[in-house]
């Protein structure tokens, strides 16, 4: 049982990470392979301003500022070109620019800081959960995780820019005919992703240690639980996310570590074989 | 455009191998002979030097990678993002049938080579399975790379894990000493040589007409998914071939030469340069990459970060590589000399 | 109120409209009618934004809309309800009327006009978008176009897919738009007769250039337009 509860905090870290990634796809089938790097560019900076004597709430609210701005960034700057091209020349440039800028980001962060991480300390307090001892800083995590989630599901749902975003994804001709920018609104989410990303960093960094290497790792991570959410979905990328912590942990646990990915490969392959629109099945 | 069955199927159909054909085998391989001659002579340049020689040996390594994902991207459209993944896993499999498992090299090496050639037939099975465009192949390929440094560190006993291993499987073969520069150029004059040979070919034809127009080629009555697969297994079996012979030569072995930003970054480099669908263009990238890493050497990690920025400037602005570009330039440029 | 001068369209290197000009006056009524493939939707998607012209003027109200982007010039007040309507198939009819008001927040008093015209989408108003059949959602694109308050309103085959019946009641609405005089119309319609009715003025398209124009009466009695497009010989 503490095993599944160990899953489910890691697996809401996951969806976490995807629901940006998924979210850019939806709005402009495109894919940003540097998603890792922001995560990564977060914990470095957290560190960093950590290390000078800054308060850890600061220094990991700049952090993710910081990862917010480096969307920001590369929307302005990479994202443009792509968005003129349409359909698998889009997605091709797309992921060939980002790979490029997950690169350079990987290449500066891992050589100007090699051994930096970020580690959250959380106070020790412990509760006790379906009779699991859960740690303070699980706790502290997944609190974060699931406000930021149920948040962001509130806003989709009910407030007019999330109806916005959900409309380009839905008909981006129509919602073009409302008066709804696409190209704004994707860069908006676009830097959202970029904050989710930094955010995870944070989360991740109360229960392990967040250095400069991890940016690929957490990229594929989201890629795998978008693929398996059904890329686009948001409420897929949740419960893929779950889904695939829960597996994570369990065959972590009961097989070995290295075996989990191959498992989590598995999964994305089953998934593109046998529902390729995600688990949750077609959109009605 | 695309909807238009009738006009779609005939633009495909008539003028399959002729077509290819026209251009006579003498100026097709012609190419292919001429850079044999220079790689051959190359050695006459460094006289001697080790240093050179295996700067050269990695060029014509990358070279090979490169030409490999030619074929499996330029000819079909696939984006493979497991190239060190699929020559590691060759590598290491060859490896340790050799040395723990005693089997001699002719049988490791293609073995090896067959599985990787498994493998991505077996990615390019899953994406054409469900008729699913660039982006799964991309991120499964992706989740591979990260599947293979996982194994290599979980398999530690057997694969040395991080550190690697010594490799003794290639000692008093041709892979060891000066000859070995010239079994690279021969494994490369091959990899030219079946590259112009596909293009010539059937599978050729099924390849343009694919990338072209799927839906017409569908329709024309091409079996994309088996074209697309076939591509998958040969370019993987190619790179894996590269991996594990690159191993035995080298005589060490470890996660870092066939890391994901190590080996496909400078492959894509390669490519990017050399132009994506050119046959020469992966040995003028290469040798362009070669030189550049030697150059940044110093900079140790930060290269990355160099490669990064090459690859963005050169898809932002050089859409069909350099070499490409920079030849339709100067023949713009000669035509209007001409007027 | 909006004016088209010397409009010229291609779909990558073919012409498909040759220097089309016309103009609708604000509280008109204008139908511009023509067979299928004539150039109507091309002309229709260039003014609203989704397509570019290759050459010609467009302005509305002495603003220039050439360039522009669709939602931009959604904004100025331009509505433009396609005959693939799209509409937010996973979304309810109160949402997608909702989004149609982007960025203002939706007024009560569009919402009951747009009821008033449409009672059927009121007692829809839970039910998603692509559940509803081909009238539903015809009155659904039609009053979401509205819920921005727009000058003009342009209506591509309104009638596609529609059943007689529907298709009258469809103009009926139109018919009472612009009786309200609160928007302008302009209509391009393959069902020559319920256009004819409703307008005021109309052009004839053909081949992507104007063949005729005039007062709807005119053109409804015209012996060539009567032959082409209303069936008498």
């Amino acid at each position: 049982m503490a095993i599944v509860l160990d899953g489910i905090v890691f697996g809401l870290q996951l969806s976490l990470l995807a629901v940006g990634l998924t979210l850019i796809y939806g709005l402009g089938g495109v894919l940003n392979l540097a998603h890792g790097q922001f995560a990564a560019v977060a914990a470095i900076i957290g560190a960093v301003l950590v290390g000078r004597g800054h308060a850890p709430l600061v220094a990991v609210t700049l952090a993710v500022l910081a990862a917010g701005l480096l969307a920001l960034f590369i929307d302005r700057t990479l994202m443009r070109p792509v968005y003129k091209l349409t359909g698998e020349a889009r997605v091709l440039l797309s992921l060939l620019l980002t790979l490029g800028a997950a690169f350079l980001i990987d290449g500066l962060l891992i050589y100007y800081h090699p051994s930096t991480a970020l580690n959250l300390s959380v106070p020790r307090l412990g509760l006790d959960l379906f009779g699991v001892r859960m740690r303070g800083s699980s706790i502290a995590a997944s609190l974060v995780a699931i406000v930021v989630l149920v948040g962001l599901m509130l806003f989709l749902r009910y407030a007019r820019f999330g109806k916005a975003i959900r409309s380009i994804i839905q008909d981006e001709v129509g919602a073009q005919l409302c008066g709804i920018n696409p190209g704004r609104v994707r860069t908006v989410v676009f830097v959202l992703s970029g904050l989710l990303a930094g955010l995870v960093a944070a989360t991740q960094a109360m229960i392990s240690s967040v250095g400069s290497t991890d940016g690929l790792n957490f990229t594929i991570l989201a890629l795998i639980v978008t693929v398996v959410g059904g890329l686009g979905r948001v409420s897929g990328a949740l419960v893929a996310g779950l889904l695939l912590g829960i597996v994570y942990t369990l065959a972590s646990f009961h097989i070995g570590a290295f075996v989990t990915f191959v498992i989590l490969l598995l999964a994305a392959i089953a998934t593109i074989l046998v529902r390729p629109s995600g688990i949750l099945g077609k959109v009605s | 455009m695309g909807l238009d069955v009738q006009t779609g199927a005939d633009a495909v159909a008539p003028t399959p191998p002729e077509r290819a054909a026209i251009v006579s085998p003498l100026r097709a391989y012609a190419p292919v002979v001429v850079a044999a001659v220079v790689l051959a002579l190359l050695p006459l340049a460094f006289g001697g030097s080790g240093y050179y020689r295996t700067l050269a040996i990695i060029m014509l390594v990358y070279a090979a990678y490169a030409i490999a994902f030619n074929i499996i991207f330029g000819g079909t459209g696939q984006l493979f993002l497991c190239l060190g993944a699929l020559g590691g896993l060759s590598a290491y499999v060859s490896v340790v049938l050799t040395q723990d498992g005693g089997l001699p090299l002719l049988v490791t090496v293609p073995l090896g080579t067959l599985l990787a050639a498994a493998l991505g037939a077996l990615f390019s099975w899953v994406a054409v399975r469900r008729n699913l465009d660039v982006i799964f192949i991309g991120i499964v390929t992706l989740a591979f790379s990260l599947v293979f440094y996982n194994m290599v560190q979980g398999l530690r006993s057997l694969t040395g894990g991080e550190t690697g291993m010594v490799v003794t499987g290639g000692t008093g073969t041709p892979l060891r000493g000066a000859v070995s520069y010239y079994v690279f150029v021969a494994l490369l004059v091959a990899f030219l040589a079946l590259y112009q040979l596909i293009d010539r070919s059937h599978l050729g034809w099924a390849f343009r007409a694919l990338k072209n127009d799927e839906l017409a080629a569908e329709l024309a009555g091409i079996d994309v998914a088996r074209y697309r697969i076939m591509a998958g297994a040969i370019g993987a079996a190619m790179v894996g071939l590269t991996g594990a012979l690159y191993v035995h030569h080298e005589g060490f072995i470890s996660p870092s030469v066939f890391n994901f930003a190590h080996l496909d970054v400078r492959v894509l480099v390669v490519l990017a340069f050399g132009g994506i669908g050119s046959l020469l263009g992966p040995i003028v990238g290469a040798a362009a990459v070669s030189v550049l890493d030697e150059f940044l050497r110093p900079l140790g990690q930060l290269r990355l970060a160099v490669y990064g920025v090459v690859l963005m400037t050169l898809f932002l602005f050089f859409r069909q590589g350099v070499v490409p570009t920079l030849a339709a330039a100067t023949h713009r440029v000669r035509d209007r000399v001409r007027r | 109120m909006l004016r088209v001068e010397d409009l010229h369209v291609a779909y990558g290197e073919t012409e498909v409209v040759h220097g089309v000009t016309f103009r609708v006056d604000a509280g008109e009524a204008v139908a511009i009618i023509g067979s299928n493939g004539a150039g109507k939707t091309t002309v229709l998607r260039t003014v609203c934004g989704l397509l570019a012209a290759r050459s010609g003027r467009v302005e509305f109200e002495d603003v220039s809309l050439t360039g522009r982007s669709a939602d931009r010039i959604a904004r100025l007040g331009v509505a433009y309800v396609p005959a693939e309507r799209h509409l937010f198939p996973g979304m309810s009819v109160a949402i997608n009327l909702e989004l149609g008001a982007y960025p203002k927040k939706p007024d009560p008093e569009r919402f009951a006009y747009v009821y008033e015209l449409f009672p059927r989408l009121k007692d829809r108003l839970a039910q998603l978008a692509g559940t509803m059949s081909g009238g539903e959602q015809q009155m659904l694109a039609v009053g979401r176009a509205l819920m921005a308050g727009p000058k003009l309103l342009m209506l591509d085959e309104p009638t596609t897919g529609l059943a007689p019946i529907l298709a009258e009641e469809a103009y009926r609405a139109l018919a009472q738009l612009r009786d309200d005089g609160d928007v302008t119309v302009l209509v391009a319609e393959q069902q020559v007769p319920l256009a004819l009715e409703l307008a005021d003025r109309g052009y004839v398209l053909e081949d992507g250039r104007i063949q005729l124009e005039g007062r709807a009466d005119d053109l409804e009695h015209n012996p060539d337009v009567q032959r082409a497009y209303l069936g008498i010989a």
